[in-house]
């Protein structure tokens, strides 16, 4: 048993940033108090798996919703399910408005890859996770999801391009089918699209099962509607499907649950990130937390290595002009986890997310550019691209189904304003663009140029923040996300030329 | 068939599983139960004078009650029964006169004899009881498949092509039998017993004697047969089911929570009724059946998630709905604002409500679809057969692109409900004007 094991007693820790509901419940009626004051409204959650009740398990969940007068008239079993209430039941109590460390590490299941037409997706089980939902940006848009009855998997698939690479972070509505002996299973699924510190952005649910046996998972994927550029063009434009199986069983429970890995107490709702998953093994870039408390053995254990992460290019890999960042509208400036200052930290945040913002240009990038800008818009001879990348800290993971809005100010006057089109580049990956000028539809040498030139101010607001799915640890970040202003350094020209 | 279990359901739950089962058995026990529970009032009869009722046979409205808010209230218990044209009801002469063509495709024109059939029955239904939703009110419509046996085409004022998937993440079967029954009462046991006097072995209805049945017109797709409810409290009812949590709240009508079907948001009978052609008087008809993850609607979202993907974020900010819908009267509350904001609410709530989506494809203001869905728990899971009445197919399909959304800037999960609902089935029907409800050829008159 992990030394840290939160099922152990450890109310006696009074100064902890964590509370234990011990083996009882499997249920988290433990309320986490945040700021956001819905996440104070924990009852309203009836439980993701109350098909469970139907099915003679469950019913030992706290389950006295503000929403739910009604009271389980299923049959009691062991409160904890098939995990023996093993599952970690504790949270962070009073975590910061900003990305942290979460309680453990989690422990899966990695299946095989499988091949979907043109995709390629890595299915991965857990226990039943709490996570949370958003719809939307004010309080009561963001809902805790905890899973009710211990029976049934953590589902989860990320899912890759197979010629790029490019790991897809955006949900165009992927659909899991559940059988087991040619059976249904329940409802189809939806899983939602999720950030989680370890796997980053990937798709899942909480899925109840009737019982121990082998199931049969027909993964969707239908066609992207998401704007593709370079090699990504055309690509994803079919329905397809695939198929795994897996077990659910002692075995794997006891895989899942005793390969939790624990943080250190006080570690716990510090400012900070978990590393990749996998990023032990093959050294990672560096850019992770770097925790000293036994993480070695974690990734071995499981083979995670082929487990793809979508991440976004750091920022000095961008070719083109970087805007620089002003002061950071949202947060306190942070340094890494670790104290240990990276790249993302000279970026202005946002409610904890770096922006980074790049102008490309006829003159110097033009690869890029027409890459980036696209063929509809050839016809215009595009002469400018703005690529803005919200990513998480730390880890570098793309922040998907945001709404952002990019306006440039000349001498404190408003030039132009647009809504950036969200789009998967086969070089960039993911990111919210717009092509800025054309030589069709601007004349250079005009003093009034909408062009984007050195000295403009470029404001990125977020209308709406990232509605994408938080594991634990993501779930007070990118929601409040104030808008951030860069400036435009010299040496970029914009419609412009040399006089 | 096997019965539900008595014992281990309450009355309404029991009473739901023998409808959805139907059948002789099921009526009897359905008759057993109601009749020591509070159905017992009889049931309102028919008429013996065809021609006092309705020339549509969508003419449901005036015949049924309305709530104080004059919202028209739906039957509460509906079946959908699917049918084909039995061997036997083949015209022999028409097929060596249509020659080859008729023949090739195996599907013959139906004879007079099971016309008169047909129609013989229907009246006797109507005979046997009031048509409003105390008694009974039906339609029989026909899929395209039904019009390929005939030489003729549909004329152009039927807009009716055969169903297709109409988004892109969907993959359903389609209705390619002849024609569907669609029984609806109050009255669990009226959809069982009508179902019965048509295809079973009984001999009289409501106290009326039954002269014909049509065992030997049509023959009856079980596997395909189709059942469903609506009306505050049945949802809540069904917690029994498996995936339909303890969360539904106790006075909604459709499963996932909230009224629908409001007075303003639905087209008139008037509206969907084809106007011209032989055919005038009669009306299209999509039915679509799906799966609902409603475990994860009632679980993992909450109340103003609900609301803000089912009607509108402003809808949710402002709290307009209530619990269960119970703040709104006579419309969804979606405004002009509401309906031209869809672009922006995308953007700037991250989310979009399906009616605000939906009320797009409005026409001068005017609702194009007259909705007559209803839930379901077929299969022991739920779901919605979602049924809509309209001019022609063509506007069923802008409306359903509306609701798809696909021009809006909004993540898959908070496009409307789009990620709760799973279509399984798509069919599309003519439901011919009450004249020609009895196997009417392609092209009548002609
Ligand atoms: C389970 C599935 C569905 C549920 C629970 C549902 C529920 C609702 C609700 C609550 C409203 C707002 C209240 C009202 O105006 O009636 C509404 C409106 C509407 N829905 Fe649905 N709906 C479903 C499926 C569909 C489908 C498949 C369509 C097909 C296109 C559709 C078309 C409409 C239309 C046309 C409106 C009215 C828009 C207007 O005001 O003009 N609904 N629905």
């Amino acid at each position: 048993m992990a030394p840290d094991d939160p099922t152990a007693d450890d109310s006696a820790d009074s100064a902890d940033r964590t509370t234990a509901t011990g083996a009882a419940p499997a249920t988290d009626a433990t309320t986490t108090a945040t700021r956001r004051t819905l996440l104070r409204r924990t009852g309203a959650i009836s439980g993701a798996l109350a098909l469970a009740g139907c099915l003679g398990f469950g019913g030992g969940g706290d389950d006295n919703g503000e929403e739910d007068g009604k009271e389980s008239d299923g049959e009691t079993t062991d409160a904890g399910g098939d995990y023996g209430g093993r599952q970690p039941t504790v949270t962070v109590e009073d975590p910061p408005n900003a990305v942290f460390l979460p309680t453990h590490r989690e422990a899966m299941r990695v299946e095989e890859p499988v091949t979907a037409g043109e995709f390629r997706f890595v299915p991965m089980l857990s226990y039943p996770h709490p996570f949370w939902t958003i719809a939307g940006s004010d309080d009561a848009a963001v809902e805790r999801e905890t899973p009710e009855v211990g029976r049934g998997v953590h589902m989860m698939i990320t899912v890759q391009d197979r010629e790029t690479g490019l790991v897809v972070p955006v949900d165009d509505g992927i659909q899991f089918r559940v059988r087991s002996d040619g059976e249904r299973v329940g409802s189809p699924v939806s899983p939602w699209a999720m950030l989680s510190q370890e796997m980053g952005f990937h798709f899942g649910d909480n899925v109840g099962l009737p019982g121990d046996g082998t199931y049969e998972v027909e993964v969707t994927i239908p066609p992207l509607s998401v704007r593709r550029t370079g090699a990504l063009a055309g690509r994803g434009e079919e329905r397809v499907t695939g198929t795994f199986e897996f077990e659910y069983d002692d075995e794997f429970r006891h895989q899942v649950i005793d390969g939790i890995d624990y943080l250190e107490r006080n570690r716990r709702g510090e400012r900070g990130a978990l590393e990749p998953m996998g990023a032990g093994a093959d050294g990672g870039d560096g850019s992770g937390e770097s925790d000293g408390d036994g993480n070695a053995g974690h990734a071995s254990e499981m083979d995670h290595a082929h487990v793809p992460y979508a991440t976004v290019p750091a920022v000095d890999a961008y070719a083109g002009t970087r805007l620089v960042g002003g002061a950071s509208a949202g947060g306190a400036p942070s340094a890494g986890a670790d104290g240990e200052a990276t790249a993302a930290d000279e970026l202005p945040r946002s409610d904890d997310a770096p922006i980074v913002a790049v102008l490309f240009e006829a003159d110097a990038d033009e690869s890029d550019l027409a890459r980036l800008a696209g063929d509809e818009n050839r016809a215009q001879n595009p002469a400018q691209y703005l690529l803005v990348s919200p990513r998480t800290p730390y880890n570098r993971v793309p922040l998907p189904d945001a709404a952002l809005t990019a306006s440039t100010e000349r001498d404190g006057e408003l030039v132009a304003e647009y809504e950036l089109e969200q789009t998967l580049d086969s070089e960039y990956g993911h990111h919210y663009g717009v092509v800025v000028s054309g030589t069709g539809s601007d004349t250079s040498d005009s003093e009034s140029s909408s062009a984007i030139r050195s000295g403009d101010s470029v404001i990125v607001s977020v209308d709406s923040p990232p509605q994408v799915a938080r594991h634990q640890g993501y779930e007070t970040a990118f929601l409040e996300m104030e808008a951030v202003t860069f400036e435009v350094p010299d040496g970029a020209e914009g419609g412009d030329t040399e006089n | 068939m096997t019965l539900p279990d008595r014992s281990a359901l309450s009355r309404r739950a029991y009473v739901r599983a023998l409808v959805a089962v139907g059948g002789g058995a099921a009526l009897s026990a359905c008759l057993d139960v109601t009749r020591d529970g509070d159905d017992t009032d009889p049931v309102p009869s028919g008429t013996d004078d065809p021609d006092s009722l309705p020339a549509r046979q969508h003419a449901w409205n005036e015949f049924s009650s309305r709530d104080e808010d004059g919202n028209v209230q739906l039957p509460a218990h509906h079946a959908l029964v699917p049918v084909s044209l039995a061997s036997g009801a083949g015209d022999a002469d028409a097929d060596t006169e249509a020659g080859a063509a008729a023949e090739s495709d195996s599907a013959t024109a139906p004879s007079e004899d099971a016309r008169r059939t047909t129609e013989t029955a229907l009246r006797t239904l109507e005979r046997a009881y009031e048509w409003s939703p105390e008694g009974l009110v039906f339609t029989l419509g026909y899929t395209p498949a039904y019009f390929d046996r005939f030489e003729g085409s549909l004329p152009d004022s039927v807009d009716l092509p055969a169903p297709e998937a109409l988004t892109a993440r969907e993959d359903p079967a389609f209705d390619e039998f002849d024609a569907l029954l669609h029984l609806a009462s109050d009255r669990p046991d009226v959809v069982l017993a009508a179902e019965e006097g048509l295809f079973g072995d009984r001999d009289e209805l409501n106290g009326t004697d039954l002269e014909t049945d049509l065992t030997g017109v049509f023959d009856r797709h079980d596997d395909r047969r189709r059942t469903g409810f609506v009306g505050a409290g049945l949802p809540a009812s069904k917690t029994d089911v498996p995936g339909v949590p303890e969360s539904v709240p106790e006075d909604a009508p459709f499963l996932m929570g909230f009224r629908s079907g409001f007075a303003r948001t639905q087209a008139s009978e008037d509206r969907v009724t084809i106007d011209a052609g032989p055919f005038a008087g009669g009306t299209t008809q999509h039915v679509s059946s799906m799966d609902i993850q409603l475990d994860v609607w009632f679980g993992q979202d909450n109340h103003h998630q609900r609301v803000s993907k089912l009607f509108s974020p402003t809808h949710a900010a402002d709290e307009l709905v209530g619990e269960v819908g119970d703040e709104l009267a006579d419309t969804s509350g979606v405004t002009d604002d509401g309906i031209a904001s869809a672009e922006a609410a995308a953007r700037e709530h991250g989310v979009v409500g399906h009616a605000q989506k939906a009320a797009q494809a409005r026409e001068d203001g005017n609702p194009p679809l007259l909705r007559r869905d209803f839930s379901t728990v077929d299969g022991d899971r739920p779901g919605q057969h979602f049924l809509a009445l309209q001019r022609g197919i063509g506007e069923f399909v802008r409306v359903r692109e509306a609701m798809t959304g696909a021009d809006l800037d909004v993540s898959s999960a908070n496009n409307g409900i789009l990620h709760y609902l799973f279509v399984n089935r798509r069919g599309n029907y003519l439901l011919p004007p009450r004249s020609l409800r009895a196997l009417p050829p392609a092209a009548p008159n002609s």
